[in-house]
């Protein structure tokens, strides 16, 4: 399997995805975003603490580059950095066979990062984070209106439990496109049964969650003294509701988090451009990968306005301290998860 | 004088270059602000160290016709130092963001400068002349034992060599929550406002206790935030008229006579978008960066990402002119974006007469426009050109294709090398433009 083997290197990751044939270049942002030493791909519920060290750590880093983050802890070189920042080599520019859709997915992620980033900042400037939160908005505007004209394309039965997380592509963040579900407005801190949640939280993603992300990014700039948790970004689902091969994530369950802590979840899809991924054994690579280290960084906020009046959103925010400052609760979640899944397994296949 | 146009009609030549000449540049030599005074004699600059370098002309050489005069350093002050701001736990940077002159009343120059946070009121004054004779005191300041003075005499004033000092008289603070993007003095020459993200002030020059707000953006909600205030200027006639603009393009006009709180508009100056050239980051590129009054006050000019806009005043809907800087970077936004070049704030500025617009764009390029004659002209600030009076060659940027001789193609140009901050000699052709730690004065040529 060809993967990115040059995740490592310092190169701007624009230029990278044009070296790799196989993959497509949506993919290689996102193996990029989630990569880290080899390990990672395994076991990476270890890389968490290291990582989110490493995160903090780059806070400085930020204020050099205005650079939004690539691979958390890799420092890029300053000479790369100036030789990037001379020339344009972004491959939305130059390239012409990316279609709207990724290319919008690309501008999306590129939103949401920086955004992200300048929440690392000491003191982000409130002009660029209006503007970039208003790109974001409109297209989310957009996917809306073009998901209120598609047919809702609901993966309904296809087991979206976590027992079957390891094998099966659930429908993911297309959340937002299923606007016939009324599960949208649901959210994965549900405590219900342990199935729903799962089912709900994979559908959790909507348009409000991407507003009440930026809002709460707004908000936060008004308390700059405020140490709000970062609040969770969530790329949006891709619009194409049609293949079901979008990579559910990593979920969490409400009913840990509400011990009063954080709760690290987020949902992340991956572009589902049927051509570029069908050829490849999606299930065989993203089984392993545990993004939630990923999803740390981009986790979604912990609670929905539906379930919220919003005058308590901030004071909510404020309860769940960030993903950074106390990994090892992410690391319990993420075990108990973990091991769950396991003990299932080993029902279904050792018995 | 300064009726002639951008074209071929004037011929700019290089005159002086100000600032270190190593590649590496220490952060706190970039230069963040120029400003010419009201009578050109006196050039101004501040950097992102806090530090105010003003330069002055010398007086024209008889001998030497060919020439205006140089400018050379005058004053050189640290006007903001970094402030820690214990209650947010922020550091507030002593950038100076802005300086504007107040016109000369007596002998002193006065200044406005300010950093994110705080403006303070300088006052540059020289001395030329020092008391000699004191009658109880030594020349050197120790005091005489008074049995020992045996006659009086009056002290006189002697020539002494120049020395100009500069003190803060006022110090206008605690009235921004955000970061101060612009400072502009009225035409009463009593009052200023100053605009950060959010919100206006009035203030009186002589009361710093106390500031006014006459616009306030912030939302009751800040996440209905959608707009922050970018650019104000008070008109340079009418004394109860100011300008703001807005990261959406729009221009508001307000009338401080129509309210105490001028949140309503009286005009709104905005043009619809153009369907054709729509894409993601319409919004971002629409983001005016500054907004200059005409002298004559019957127009402004605003400046976005890829373009220069003048105004007419009493036309709302349309600007009566556009110009593009460097079109060729339409098909480039989303590299720009990534590079967070998209989000360089490009000053613009208006010559003496208001016959012509500059502005600057990267690789050291920058940009006039003649109004009348609807040519352009597109000139580089290097050392390359250093000798004075070398005429400066014209630049042009190849967008695709085949690139022709003496081109640069798009993909060459340094983004690094920005030209951000230009000013025009109110009187004369007579441009100072700053490059990233460099401060270049270019002068038309004189025959």
């Amino acid at each position: 399997m060809q993967y990115v083997g040059s995740y490592c290197s310092c190169d701007s990751w624009f230029s990278q995805l044009r070296k790799v044939k196989k993959i497509s270049h949506v993919f290689h942002f996102i193996l990029k975003m989630c990569l880290f030493p080899p390990f990672m791909w395994c076991c990476n519920i270890c890389c968490m603490d290291s990582c989110s060290v490493a995160w903090e750590k780059r806070k400085d880093y930020a204020k050099h580059s205005c650079w939004f983050m690539l691979g958390r802890g890799l420092k890029r070189k300053l000479s790369d950095y100036e030789e990037n920042m001379a020339g344009l080599s972004s491959a939305f520019d130059s390239s012409r066979n990316l279609t709207y859709p990724l290319k919008r997915q690309l501008v999306l992620n590129m939103c949401l990062t920086k955004l992200q980033t300048y929440r690392m900042l000491v003191e982000p400037d409130l002009h660029r984070s209006v503007l970039i939160a208003n790109t974001v908005r409109q297209i989310q505007e957009e996917m809306r209106q073009e998901t209120s004209q598609q047919p809702v394309n609901v993966c309904n039965g296809i087991g979206l439990h976590s027992q079957n997380y390891p094998g099966v592509d659930s429908a993911g963040i297309s959340a937002q496109l299923l606007s016939g579900v009324n599960q949208q407005e649901s959210n994965c801190c549900d405590s219900r049964s342990a199935e729903e949640p799962i089912e709900n939280g994979l559908l959790m993603v909507s348009d409000d969650d991407m507003s009440s992300a930026i809002s709460s990014i707004l908000k936060d700039l008004d308390f700059m003294e405020d140490i709000s948790p970062p609040t969770c970004l969530v790329p949006a689902g891709d619009d194409q509701p049609k293949s079901p091969e979008n990579v559910g994530l990593k979920l969490e369950d409400d009913r840990q988090e509400l011990k009063g802590a954080e709760c690290v979840f987020g949902s992340f899809e991956i572009s589902n451009s049927t051509s570029y991924l069908k050829d490849l054994a999606i299930d065989d690579i993203f089984e392993d990968i545990d993004t939630s280290m990923y999803d740390s960084d981009f986790c979604c906020p912990p609670l929905m306005p539906s379930r919220l009046p919003p005058a308590t959103t901030e004071e909510t925010l404020k309860t769940f301290p960030t993903c950074n400052s106390s990994p090892t609760n992410n690391i319990q979640i993420c075990r108990t998860d973990l091991s769950e899944l396991d003990h299932i397994m080993e029902i279904l296949v050792g018995s | 004088m300064a009726g002639a146009g951008g074209g071929n009609d004037i011929q700019w030549c290089f005159s002086q270059v100000k600032g270190a000449v190593d590649d590496d540049v220490a952060e706190a030599d970039i230069i963040s602000t120029v400003e010419f005074n009201h009578s050109g004699e006196l050039l101004a600059t501040g950097d992102k160290g806090g530090r105010v370098v003003i330069f002055q002309q010398e007086q024209e050489n008889k001998t030497q016709a060919h020439s205006r005069g140089e400018y050379n350093v005058y004053s050189t002050f640290q006007s903001h130092e970094p402030e820690f701001d214990y209650l947010k736990s922020l550091e507030i940077e002593e950038k100076i963001n802005k300086i504007r002159w107040l016109p000369q009343k007596n002998a002193a120059q006065f200044l406005l400068s300010t950093n994110d946070k705080t403006i303070k009121l300088w006052k540059i004054s020289e001395r030329d002349k020092r008391p000699e004779g004191y009658n109880l005191k030594e020349e050197d300041g120790r005091y005489r034992d008074p049995t020992t003075v045996t006659t009086l005499r009056v002290p006189v004033f002697r020539p002494m060599d120049l020395m100009v000092e500069a003190s803060p008289r006022r110090i206008f603070a605690n009235a921004h929550t955000y970061h101060i993007n612009s400072i502009s003095i009225n035409s009463d020459y009593e009052t200023y406002l100053s605009a950060d993200d959010l919100r206006i002030n009035l203030w009186h020059l002589e009361i710093t206790d106390r500031s006014f707000n006459i616009v306030d953006i912030k939302p009751a909600n800040m996440e209905e935030l959608t707009e922050v205030i970018t650019a104000a200027e008070f008109h340079p006639n009418s004394c109860n008229t100011f300008v703001y603009s807005s990261s959406k393009g729009t221009i508001r006009l307000c009338d401080m006579r129509a309210s105490a709180l001028c949140d309503r508009h009286s005009k709104l100056f905005e043009e619809p978008e153009d369907p054709s050239n729509r894409s993601f980051f319409s919004e971002i590129i629409s983001s005016i960066s500054d907004v200059k009054f005409s002298h004559s006050g019957r127009y402004m000019m605003t400046r976005d990402y890829l373009s220069v806009k003048i105004w007419d005043l009493n036309m709302e809907n349309r600007p009566v002119e556009t110009y593009q800087v460097h079109e060729y970077l339409r098909s480039k936004l989303c590299s720009l974006y990534e590079n967070d070049c998209i989000f360089d704030k490009f000053e613009c500025c208006w010559n003496g007469s208001d016959s012509v617009v500059m502005t600057g764009s990267y690789n050291n390029f920058f940009r006039m426009f003649d109004r009348n004659t609807k040519r352009d002209i597109t000139l580089e600030a290097s050392r390359e050109n250093n000798k004075p009076r070398t005429v400066l060659k014209p630049r042009k940027v190849c967008a695709s294709g085949k690139r022709k001789k003496d081109e640069i193609s798009v993909d060459s140009l340094d983004f690094n090398k920005k030209i951000l901050h230009t000013a025009w000699h109110p009187k004369e052709n007579i441009i100072a433009v700053a490059t990233t730690n460099n401060l270049y004065i270019f002068q038309d040529k004189m025959n």
